[in-house]
């Protein structure tokens, strides 16, 4: 129960913990305070919080796969609001139209992290609501729930340090690649549960890596929460999942090019680290 | 002219009726998995091959239980006293174990898919 519970609370918190720690990244680059990420851990444990307590329900739409639906629906939500993000904000440093700007930044990184907590949370609220109830089981499970949001939190904040840690040309493009790879995530997720729910046909199994790298290891799980891996995916999945990483670079290129690796290089060294 | 048009019309709605006919009147294979006490009922459930199954999880224990399985690339939370739906396959034949991620020490079962 205990290794049990740690495993499924870090898999739950990395994914958002990955995103948030990119997000901020970008907002000490662009020089803004990041009060967006504490208004966004609120909103999003409450979102969690009532999407677990609706859960019950919300399963029962559309002939009971209401679940895959809604959850997928948050998925590409969060796939568009990253792909506008990437477009209007992320490059973006008009002098003149600088606090408009910030604005936005702030409005999509507050959405994308509060979306993600929701979605993922909600799992965690299921889970130890229901382990709560059994008293044999209630101890072992919220400490391995602790120490597995702590792993997992301390990833974040790993990835953070690393990331601003990295030579100051590679930490933007470096930064936009993980979003990418958000991007791909969630689309490629999206799919898997809109076939789950039986509204996308099948498609073939394109490989099985299950061998090398089982889903069950502890890197396959690793890998699994933070870049989507999965040992036997579909055709349509790795489809959306190169669709939404493209997508997002796509979303850049268009946008700023290679002006945000200047304006970074320049916020970088004016101000002292 | 006319029954040129006639002939290709029946032949279209002929081919349609093979292709889709079959889904109207077979329709989906229904099967149900029961969880009780945090175990699953069947707990080997055995499908035909390249077959789409609906399977039909109903949940007995106030508790929720996630139904997972990496074989089968499905995941879904089943809360408690409710049920859901999960739609697998077309599979080849083989086994593809299933677990509840809640309480996995207990809540094991196996989809075996057969040739027939």
């Amino acid at each position: 129960m205990f290794l049990n519970s740690v495993v499924l609370i870090l898999q739950e918190i990395l994914e958002a913990s990955l995103l948030i720690s990119v997000l901020l990244v970008f907002t000490r680059l662009r020089d803004i305070r990041p009060f967006w990420a504490a208004a966004a851990i609120v909103i999003g444990t409450i979102g969690a919080y009532f999407f677990a307590h609706y859960m019950a329900s919300i399963s029962e739409w559309f002939d009971y796969v209401g679940q895959e639906v809604m959850n997928a629906f948050i998925q590409l939500t969060i796939l568009l609001i990253l792909a506008i993000f990437v477009t209007k904000y992320l490059g973006n440093t008009i002098p003149s139209r600088g606090s408009q700007i910030n604005m936005g930044f702030n409005v999509c990184t507050l959405l994308l992290v509060s979306l993600s907590l929701t979605r993922e949370g909600s799992e965690i609220f299921i889970y130890i609501g229901g382990a709560l109830g059994d008293p044999s089981h209630a101890q072992p499970t919220l400490t391995g729930s602790g120490i597995g949001a702590g792993i997992g939190i301390s990833a974040g904040v790993l990835i953070y340090y690393g990331l601003l840690g990295l030579p100051t040309k590679w930490v933007a493009t470096s930064g936009l690649l993980l979003l990418s790879l958000v991007g791909g995530n969630m689309a490629s997720q999206a799919t898997l549960l809109l076939t789950q729910a039986d509204w996308l046909p099948y498609s073939r199994i394109l490989w099985d890596t299950a061998i090398w790298l089982p889903e069950n290891s502890i890197l396959g799980h690793l890998l699994y929460a933070i870049i989507g891996y999965e040992a036997t995916p579909s055709l349509f999945q790795v489809c959306s999942y190169a669709t939404g990483i493209l997508l997002i670079l796509l979303c850049a290129k268009l946008s700023f090019g290679k002006q945000l690796l200047l304006n970074i290089e320049q916020t970088l060294t004016s101000t002292p680290q | 002219m006319k029954s040129i048009v006639k002939q290709v019309a029946a032949l279209i709605l002929s081919i349609g009726f093979v292709f889709f006919g079959h889904y109207a009147v077979a329709g989906t294979p229904v099967i149900e998995l029961t969880i009780q006490d945090h175990l699953f009922f069947p707990a080997i459930i055995e499908i035909p091959a390249n077959t789409k199954v609906k399977l039909l999880v109903i949940n007995l224990d106030p508790t929720a239980e996630e139904f997972e399985s990496y074989e089968l690339n499905r995941e879904k939370v089943i809360s408690g006293n409710r049920k859901g739906v999960i739609f697998i396959g077309p599979l080849a034949p083989g086994k593809y174990p299933f677990f509840g991620e809640f309480y996995p020490k207990t809540a094991q079962g196996t989809v075996v898919v057969t040739d027939q």
